[in-house]
């Protein structure tokens, strides 16, 4: 019993990693741009398909390192040629042109790649369980690990270190005094955008090597991502991280105790947050 | 012949459908203090706004070191050294006091960090700090010191004075007198008459989106009747 829920809880983790790392992403965009990008999961998709195209020449760790460059390239070019477009306008602009992207994505890599699932394979001795008792611990789980913790610390470091990220921290709040102040606000919002999707292609690349390749990764994570965004509280990179995890490891629990609560339980914890901190759990009023 | 930092022509600028000025002219001398004074609600913040890129006018034409700027964004206008102190400082609440220095543009100048640390000492003093923790005072300075890191050749401040206690509405003012006598053309919106008109050399007065005087501060500063209008509600900014 012990194992299963240690088994489960691991799970938790992993996925909740996955929906961390979207959700930062989304929650940078949303923060700066104020646009939601339902979009968001498509990117990941590409992300995990330019990893699976790319690996035959330039290995795993190759596309492990460039795959999400080039995603982040591409999203720097989507909102540099379409985002951008409506900013400013109504919100339902943005709404219907990221959800037509996200549309367009997931039948792009249809298209490209085919409707099945295709096999991302992972170094072997990546997937070797450590030890017997612990089969659900592999090599690739604690690469993940420590590939999103150092994602996220390298974030971190950026907003709080470097004048990119104070602009952008700044900018979350007040934009046009960054703006007066000399600070070219268009390609602060395109890097940010970069930012954020890099982490998704880098969620993109992860997920393939665990939860195997198919053109609707990204749309199954998109939900929890923002679900884990109003748990942690919008504008708040660590309570993004713990949303992510909790209701990872939430639904990793509730697996065992009962099956069929596994998609709910994320949503009745948002509503419970929802009704004692209406901010989220690390929410504050100064974001970032 | 005179040189002009700034000349603004026949400015009409919206809020929505709201229209706020009404063909609204003005010019800033180089190296010259000009004070733009009205009412509370005349039109004196939208006509930084629309002189910086922030609300642009719909018609009419700014000039700014001989460039046509009506269109520009506001960071390009800043990038050609406009310093901006906005109406209520905007400080970022959520950066410390150096954060917030690190944020506008580097133009190369006297002006570092270091050097607006000498002098406000007491931003640096205070330099770890979050601007939400900041006085009025020190925020007013951080929203002036953020604006000479631009190294800017025209300054531009919105209400500098505000809700200041009266030895630091001083001190802002012989800071911009400063700034002036070192060359730097300035653009000084007040509620302080009496002091703006003593440091200022030009003075517009604005009345619900037009101009109702264009004149040197001397003269200004002699004509009673129109200095009565102007104190309005804020009658005690008399007493400073
Ligand atoms: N964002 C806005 N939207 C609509 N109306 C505004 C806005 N800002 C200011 N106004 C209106 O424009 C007029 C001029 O305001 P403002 O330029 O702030 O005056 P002042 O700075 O001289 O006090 C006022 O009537 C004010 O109500
Ligand atoms: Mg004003």
């Amino acid at each position: 019993m012990t194992q299963l829920i240690l088994f489960n809880i691991a799970n938790g983790l992993i996925i909740g990693a996955f929906y961390a790392l979207m959700a930062i992403g989304l929650s940078l965009i949303m923060s700066l741009s104020d646009v939601i990008n339902f979009a968001h999961g498509g990117f990941l998709a590409i992300g995990a398909y330019i990893a699976y195209t790319l690996s035959p020449y330039i290995g795993f760790w190759g596309g492990l390192l460039v795959a999400p460059v080039l995603t982040a390239v591409l999203g720097i070019i989507v909102e540099k040629f379409l985002i951008s477009r409506v900013y400013g306008r109504d919100p339902l602009y943005s709404l219907l042109l990221t959800f037509g992207l996200a549309f367009i994505f997931e039948d792009g890599t249809r298209m490209i790649w085919g409707a099945q699932s295709v096999p991302y394979s992972v170094p072997n001795w990546l997937m070797t369980p450590l030890s017997n008792e612990y089969f659900f611990i592999t090599g690739y789980r604690l690469l993940m690990i420590a590939l999103v913790a150092l994602a996220v610390g390298g974030l971190f470091w950026m907003m709080n270190k470097t004048r990119l990220g104070l602009r952008i921290r700044a900018g979350t709040l007040d934009l046009e005094t960054v703006s007066v102040l000399g600070v070219n606000v268009r390609v602060l919002r395109n890097l940010n955008f970069g930012i954020g999707i890099y982490l998704a292609g880098l969620a993109g690349v992860l997920a393939a090597g665990q939860l195997g390749l198919q053109p609707t990764i990204g749309a199954s994570l998109i939900m929890p991502s923002f679900v884990a965004i109003i748990i942690g509280g919008l504008g708040s990179l660590l309570g993004t991280l713990l949303g992510g995890l909790l209701i990872g490891v939430a639904s990793g629990i509730t697996s065992v105790f009962l099956p069929s609560g596994t998609e709910a339980v994320m949503y009745v914890m948002m509503a419970l947050v929802l009704l004692v901190r209406p901010q989220g759990l690390l929410g504050e009023e100064g974001r970032f | 012949m005179t040189n002009y930092a700034l000349e603004a022509e026949g400015l009409h600028t919206f809020y929505g459908k709201s229209h706020i000025l009404h063909g609204v002219s003005l010019k800033v001398e180089e190296g010259k203090i000009t004070t733009l004074l009205g009412r509370n609600g005349a039109g004196k913040s939208t006509t930084l706004r629309s002189l910086v890129g922030l609300t642009p006018a719909r018609e009419g034409k700014v000039t700014i070191f001989g460039q046509d700027t009506t269109r520009r964004p506001p960071f390009a206008i800043a990038g050609l050294g406009v310093g901006f102190v906005p109406e209520g400082r905007k400080i970022f609440p959520n950066l410390t006091i150096e954060e917030n220095l690190k944020v506008p543009a580097d133009r190369p100048g006297y002006w570092t960090i270091d050097t607006v640390y000498e002098l406000f000492p007491r931003l640096k003093e205070r330099r770890n700090n979050k601007g939400r923790q900041l006085s009025g005072g020190e925020q007013e300075m951080l929203s002036i010191a953020r604006a000479l890191l631009l190294n800017p050749k025209l300054l531009i401040l919105d209400e500098p004075s505000q809700g200041l206690a009266p030895l630091i509405v001083r001190e802002v003012f012989n800071i911009v007198v400063r700034m002036r006598d070192q060359g730097m053309s300035v653009l000084l919106v007040e509620q302080n008459v009496r002091m703006s008109l003593e440091v200022a050399d030009h003075a517009y007065v604005l009345n619900d989106g037009e101009i109702a005087f264009d004149g040197s501060a001397t003269d200004l500063s002699e004509d009673e009747d129109r200095l009565q209008s102007l104190a309005g509600v804020s009658a005690e900014v008399w007493e400073i």
